[in-house]
């Protein structure tokens, strides 16, 4: 039932991946400016409860980071995070799920949630600080590239973001490296259940929207 | 197989269901049968696990591949 997300790791070798990634930059901005214009995905509260989020994990989450939330899944429905556990979150977005793991792991616990859009790290840093959450912080970086030590997390959790990096290889190689041995991957995303050409991959537009 | 290659065992899906279907705007998300999916895997303990997991997918451990470097 896996097919073309997982199959091909490599993109298409005629997509220009500056613009790939310049697309995809375009269009979470928007999801973090103007939250409310409408996509082709679901977004916020409405999307969370969709997605099967506790209204408990809702709780003290500033408005902000649940408005502009765009996942596909629930990293959180796949394994408690303990406290004091460390957690890195790859595309952590305007912050709901990185928000979400700093209470679950609490004070002893640390949550660095890695985003490559400004203006989602904008929004989720202004968001931290209003909840007073001082063992979470957000990082620019790629998913191909986590600004993250080798064995520093114990879980790793990913939402909606891993079907957006044309190197999905690279991504999980990265999540590898930097959990600790037995440490858990916890990822909401996509799969296609219909092949998918390499004449559409070439196709910025298809990879985000 | 491609999460096993990239380091991990024990992968596994949990649930799939459409999550694109009434978005405010059309997508291609349809044309593609897309669905929204959890799933989870584990980092192994050490390369020897990781072989053994490889091993049953039939696959040889690439020449190119290493166990996921933590020290």
């Amino acid at each position: 039932m896996i097919n073309a997300v997982f199959e091909k790791q490599i993109p298409a070798p005629e997509l220009d991946l500056s613009n790939l990634r310049r697309s995809i930059q375009e269009e979470y901005t928007a999801v973090a400016e103007t939250p409310q214009q409408g996509f082709h995905f679901h977004t916020g509260r409405p999307l969370a409860h969709m997605l099967g989020y506790r209204d408990k994990w809702l709780e003290g989450i500033p408005e902000a980071s649940i408005e502009s939330f765009a996942g596909t899944g629930n990293p959180f429905s796949l394994g408690k995070l303990k406290p004091g556990e460390r957690v890195v979150d790859v595309g952590s977005g305007a912050g709901i799920d990185s928000l979400i793991a700093a209470k679950m792991v609490g004070p002893a616990g640390h949550v660095v949630g890695v985003d490559m859009t400004p203006a989602m790290l904008a929004k989720a840093r202004r968001a931290a600080r209003e909840t007073g959450l001082d063992n979470v912080e957000f990082r620019e970086g790629y998913g191909e590239a986590l600004p993250a030590l080798n064995g520093w997390a114990d879980v790793v959790i990913s939402n909606g973001v891993l079907n957006l990096m044309p190197d999905k290889s690279a991504a999980l190689q990265e999540m590898a490296r930097v959990l600790k041995p037995t440490g858990r991957l916890q990822i909401g995303d996509i799969l296609v259940q219909k092949a998918v050409p390499a004449s559409a991959k070439r196709k910025i537009d298809l990879w985000t929207g | 197989m491609a999460v096993t290659l990239a380091g991990f065992v024990d992968f596994e899906i949990t649930w799939r269901a459409d999550v694109f279907s009434g978005a405010p705007q059309s997508s291609s998300a349809d044309s593609f049968g897309t669905l929204g999916i959890n799933f989870r895997a584990r980092k192994p303990r050490n390369e020897a696990e990781w072989g053994a997991a490889l091993a049953a997918l039939n696959c040889a451990v690439p020449a190119q591949l290493r166990y996921p470097v933590s020290g």
